[in-house]
C-alpha cells in the first residue's frame, strides 16, 4: 500500500522528480537484492547523468550524522517550527536540522537588515492568533513597518449588488511571507545551540535504516553528500511534499482550473478606509488588500489559463485599468475587454476611454448625486501602476492528506493541505498545524517518550484534521457557489450574503472564523 | 526465598503478556519456564512495543502514569531557591493562595505561573534521581522514565528472560537512553542498593502477598524518595469493567488476565502503612483512574472504584536505619 522506500532524483535546479520505488513485494526482498535494484536504478539513470552516479556512489558510504528532528522546507511552516523548538523549554535540547532547497541564509536573511523600497509579491493575511504566536508566544520581532493592519472586510457579488460589510479594528494583518520568515531568522540567530540549517540544498533521497521496520530512523541523504539519521522527519515541504511520498500518504484532491494571479499595486492616494475588499466574479475573486501607505496587494482569481496568461502579459496602465474595472463593471464587460485584449483590437487609450465612461453609467444609476463619499465607501482605491515585475501566478488547488503523520513522520501546512486563497485560510493554517505539532511534543517530552512515535504525534493531527477539513471544505464550497452565473444559485448565494449581513450574530461568527477564534 | 521470586515473577508475566493465566502461574511455580512459555512469550515479544497491538491499553496508561509521576514530583518540590540561608531566619519566598488566578490580572497569573514554572524546573534541573522499576516487561515505563532529564539511571527488574530480551532489545534504538537503563532478570529481594524512586504499577494485582511486595520496596527506597503503585479496588465496579466489559464484552485485554479475588483496595494499602510504617510514610497522593475509549486514561477522584495511581514519600526520621 505504501511505498516505504523512493528515491527522489533532482535532475534539474527548479523541480522535484520523483520516482517511487518499492511495494508489498518488494518490500519482502533481501538486502542484497534490494542493493542491486538500487544500483541497477541508479545505472539507467547514471547514463543520461555520470554526475549524479558519482555523487550517488559517493554519498552511500558515508556515515549519517544523528539530528532529533530533521525539517524539509524553510517556508513560513517550517521556519516556524524550527523556532518553536528552540524557543521551546521542554524541546530546545533537540538538535535540529532544516533543510530547504532555496538560499535561505543570503536572500531570505539580508531582506530584514536591507529589506527593498517596495513590497514583494507574497503576502498573506495574517489572523490575530496567527500573529499572537509569532509575536508573544516564539517572541518574534517582526518588521512593524512593513506590516498592514485593516479594518474590515466589504465583499461583494459581481453578478447582484448583494454585500457583505465586516467591520472590526485590525481584524486581519496583511504580511509579507518574507517577512515572517526572516523575522524568523534573525530570532534564532539568538539562540547559541541553534538550528542547524542547510540552504540550497534538495533532498535526494530518503530511507528507513531497517527497510523492514517503519519505527526504525529515517536515513535522509542530501545531493550535497551530507547523510542524516533521524528521529523526527518533519515535511513543511509544500504541495509536492517529497517527505509525503516517501511516508506513503495519500493526499486527495483537484485542481480548480484556475490561476491565482498575485501583483503588488500603487493606489492614487492612500486609502480612506483601511480594508480588504473582494469581489466574487464568475470568473473567479478578485481581492484587493491593503499595505502600508499608498500601497496595496492583488489576488486575482482567474478561471482558465487563457486569462491568466492575458493578464500577465497586459502592459501596466492596460492592467491596472482592468483591476479597477473589475470592482465596478458587470462581467459582460469585463469579458469583452478580455476579448479584445487578447486579439489585439483595442489599445490602451481605448480601453481606458471605454472603461470610463462604462464606470460613470454604472454610478450614475446607482447615485445620481455622484457623490464621493459614496464611492469611497463602496469601492476600492483607485490603482494607479503595478509594481514591476511583482505579477505572478500559480495554478489553485484543493488537496488534504489522508493523515498528517505516520511513524517518525509529520506533515505541516501546505504538505499536508492546500486550499483556495478566497478565505485567506493558506498559511495560518499552516501555522496552526505547527503550534498544535509543537504543543504535541512538549506533553510528549514530558512523558518521556519518544518524540518520532505515534503516541507523540497522534494528539497532533487528532486536533489539526478536522479543523482544516471544516476550512478546506468552507472555501471550496464557497469557490463552488461563486464559481458561476447560473441564475438561481445566483439570487440564492445573493439572499444568503445580504442575510448573513442583516444578521448579527452569524456576521460575528463569520468574523470569528476569519480571524481564528474558531 | 522462593515464595517471594514466585511473587515477583507472577505479576510481569501476567500484567504485561496479558496470556493465559493459569497456564503460566502453575509453570513458574513449578518449573520456571517450560518450553511452552518461551515460545509463547517469543511470539508476543515482536509486539510488545507495538502502540496498536495487544499491549495498546498499556501503552496509552502509561501516557497517565507519567502525568500522573510529573505532577506528583513537581508538587513535592518545594518553592525555595536552595541556597543556604542564615541561621534563625527563614527565606523570603512568595506563596500565592491556591485561588489567586481568581484576583488578579491575567497578566499577573501568568507571571506568577511562569515564576512557579521556572522555580520547579531550576530544582529538577539539578536532581539526578534514580529509580528502581519492578516489573519492568518490555520496558514500557523504563523508557519513559529514562528520557526525562532529572532521571539519572533506571533500573528495571523483571523474573522473566524474554522480556528483559525485548528491554534490552528496544532500548537499544534510541541513542537518548544510552547508559541510562540497566535491566535485570532479577528478584526484587534480590536486589541490592537504594533507589530514590521506585515504580510497582499494574503488579500488586497479580500477587498473592501484595503487601511483602510493599515491604520490600519500602526497604529499597531512600529517605525522601517515592514509591509509585497503582492496581485495581476490589469492587463489583472493578469486576465490571476490568473483567466483565474489557476482558468478556470488549476483549481489550485477553480472557483470565485478572481476579476479583487478588484485586487490592487503596484502603487496605494505607492501612498497612499506617500499621506497619507508621510515622515513616507520606501519601502524596491518590487518584483514580479509568479509561475512556475516545480520551484515553483519565484521572478522578473517587479513589476506591476501579483502577487507581497512588504515591507514598518515605520521610526522614532517625529510626529509618534499618534495611
Amino acid at each position: 500500500m505504501s511505498s516505504r522506500t523512493m528515491r527522489v532524483f533532482s535532475l534539474s535546479s527548479n523541480c522535484w522528480n520523483l520516482q517511487p520505488q518499492g511495494n508489498k513485494g518488494r518490500k519482502r526482498t533481501n538486502k542484497n537484492l534490494r542493493g542491486q535494484m538500487m544500483l541497477s536504478r541508479t545505472r539507467t539513470v547514471a547514463s543520461k547523468y555520470p554526475r549524479l552516479l558519482v555523487r550517488q556512489l559517493a554519498t552511500v558510504k558515508a556515515a549519517p550524522k544523528e539530528t532529533d528532528v530533521l525539517i524539509v522546507g524553510g517556508g513560513p511552516a517550517g521556519l516556524t517550527f524550527a523556532t518553536a523548538i528552540k524557543t521551546s523549554p521542554e524541546l530546545s535540547h533537540l538538535s535540529t536540522t532544516l533543510v530547504d532547497a532555496g538560499d535561505i541564509k543570503n536572500k531570505v536573511g539580508s531582506f530584514y537588515d536591507n529589506p527593498p523600497d517596495y513590497f514583494t509579491n507574497r503576502v498573506v493575511s495574517l489572523t490575530p492568533k496567527s500573529l499572537n504566536f509569532l509575536e508573544h508566544h516564539l517572541k518574534v520581532k517582526l518588521m512593524n513597518e512593513r506590516i498592514q493592519p485593516y479594518d474590515g472586510l466589504y465583499i461583494t457579488d459581481g453578478c447582484t449588488p448583494a454585500t457583505l460589510d465586516l467591520e472590526k479594528d485590525s481584524m486581519l494583518y496583511m504580511i509579507e511571507i518574507l517577512n515572517i520568515q526572516s523575522s524568523l531568522l534573525k530570532k534564532m540567530q539568538e539562540h547559541k545551540h541553534g538550528l542547524k540549517l542547510i540552504d540550497q540544498t534538495k533532498v535526494a533521497n530518503i530511507e528507513y535504516t531497517d527497510p523492514k521496520d517503519p519505527q526504525s530512523w529515517p536515513i535522509v541523504t542530501l545531493d550535497n553528500g551530507e547523510v542524516f539519521k533521524t528521529r523526527l522527519l518533519v515535511g513543511a515541504d509544500g504541495f509536492n511534499s517529497p517527505v509525503r511520498k516517501f511516508s506513503g500518504i495519500h493526499s486527495r484532491g483537484w485542481f480548480y482550473n484556475t490561476f491565482g494571479l498575485v501583483a503588488t499595486l500603487k493606489l492614487e492616494t492612500p486609502p480612506f478606509k483601511i480594508r480588504g475588499w473582494q469581489r466574487f466574479l464568475p470568473t473567479g475573486p478578485i481581492a484587493h488588500l491593503p499595505l502600508p501607505g499608498n500601497n496595496a496587494t492583488l489576488v486575482w482569481s482567474t478561471g482558465g489559463e487563457a486569462l491568466s496568461r492575458l493578464l500577465m502579459s497586459l502592459p501596466a496602465e492596460q492592467f491596472t485599468t482592468l483591476v479597477n474595472a473589475a470592482f465596478i463593471l458587470d462581467d459582460a464587460d469585463m469579458q469583452f475587454y478580455y476579448k479584445q485584449l487578447s486579439k489585439g483590437e483595442m489599445t490602451t487609450e481605448e480601453l481606458v476611454k471605454d472603461v470610463a465612461s462604462r464606470k460613470e453609467q454604472v454610478l450614475e444609476s446607482l447615485n445620481d448625486a455622484g457623490d464621493d463619499m459614496f464611492v469611497d465607501e463602496h469601492y476600492p482605491p483607485l490603482v494607479s501602476d503595478v509594481v514591476e515585475n511583482t505579477r505572478a501566478r500559480f495554478p489553485l488547488k484543493f488537496s488534504h492528506a489522508d493523515t498528517y503523520c505516520t511513524d517518525r513522520i509529520a506533515l505541516v501546512g501546505d504538505a499536508a493541505h492546500t486550499t483556495h486563497p478566497l478565505a485567506g485560510q493558506g498559511l495560518n493554517m499552516g501555522q496552526g498545524d505547527v503550534e498544535a505539532l509543537v504543543s504535541a511534543l512538549e506533553k510528549a517530552s514530558m512523558r518521556g517518550l519518544d518524540i518520532g512515535s505515534m503516541l507523540s504525534l497522534e494528539p497532533f493531527w487528532a486536533d489539526r484534521y478536522p479543523f482544516n477539513l471544516t476550512r478546506l471544505g468552507m472555501a471550496d464550497k464557497l469557490h463552488k457557489i461563486y464559481h458561476t452565473n447560473f441564475e438561481p444559485v445566483v439570487a440564492l448565494r445573493s439572499l444568503g450574503l445580504n442575510l448573513t449581513n442583516m444578521i448579527p450574530p452569524i456576521k460575528d461568527r463569520i468574523m470569528d472564523t476569519l480571524t481564528g477564534k474558531y | 526465598m522462593m515464595i517471594c521470586n514466585v511473587k515477583c515473577a507472577v505479576p510481569t508475566l501476567l500484567k504485561r503478556s496479558f496470556s493465559s493465566t493459569i497456564v503460566i502461574r502453575n509453570s513458574v511455580v513449578t518449573t520456571g519456564a517450560t518450553s511452552d512459555e518461551v515460545s509463547h512469550f517469543k511470539d508476543l515479544a515482536p509486539t510488545w512495543w507495538d502502540v496498536n497491538g495487544s499491549q495498546a491499553i498499556l501503552h496509552r496508561m502509561n501516557l497517565s502514569r507519567l502525568d500522573f509521576i510529573q505532577r506528583t514530583l513537581r508538587n513535592s518540590i518545594p518553592l525555595t531557591s536552595g541556597k543556604p540561608v542564615e541561621e534563625g531566619k527563614e527565606e523570603d519566598i512568595y506563596v500565592p493562595g491556591f485561588n489567586y488566578k481568581e484576583f488578579f490580572p491575567e497578566q499577573v497569573t501568568e507571571a506568577v505561573r511562569d515564576d512557579i514554572n521556572d522555580s520547579v524546573n531550576a530544582h529538577l534541573k539539578n536532581m539526578k534521581l534514580t529509580v528502581l522499576d519492578v516489573g519492568c516487561g518490555g520496558g514500557i515505563l523504563s523508557e519513559s522514565l529514562g528520557r526525562l532529564p532529572f532521571i539519572k539511571h533506571v533500573t528495571g527488574i523483571d523474573l522473566t528472560p524474554e522480556c528483559i530480551t525485548v528491554a534490552k532489545g528496544h532500548s537499544q534504538l534510541d541513542p537518548m537512553l544510552k547508559g541510562k537503563i540497566s535491566y535485570q532478570l532479577k528478584s526484587l529481594e534480590s536486589t541490592k542498593g537504594k533507589f530514590d524512586m521506585i515504580t510497582c504499577f499494574e503488579m500488586l494485582e497479580h500477587v498473592d502477598q501484595p503487601m511483602e511486595i510493599l515491604n520490600h520496596s519500602w526497604k529499597r527506597l531512600n529517605e525522601d524518595g517515592i514509591l509509585f503503585l497503582s492496581t485495581i479496588n476490589k469492587s463489583l465496579v472493578s469486576w465490571f469493567t476490568t473483567i466483565f466489559v474489557a476482558e468478556d464484552i470488549l476483549r481489550l485485554v485477553p480472557r483470565g488476565t485478572h481476579h476479583v479475588n487478588k484485586f487490592v483496595n487503596a484502603k487496605d494499602i494505607l492501612r498497612w502503612f499506617q500499621n506497619n510504617r507508621m510515622g515513616e510514610f507520606e501519601l502524596l497522593d491518590l487518584k483514580g483512574v479509568m479509561y475512556i475509549p475516545t480520551k484515553g486514561w483519565c484521572e478522578h477522584n473517587c479513589s476506591d472504584v476501579g483502577n487507581y495511581f497512588m504515591a507514598i514519600r518515605k520521610i526522614k526520621t532517625k529510626n529509618n536505619n534499618s534495611v
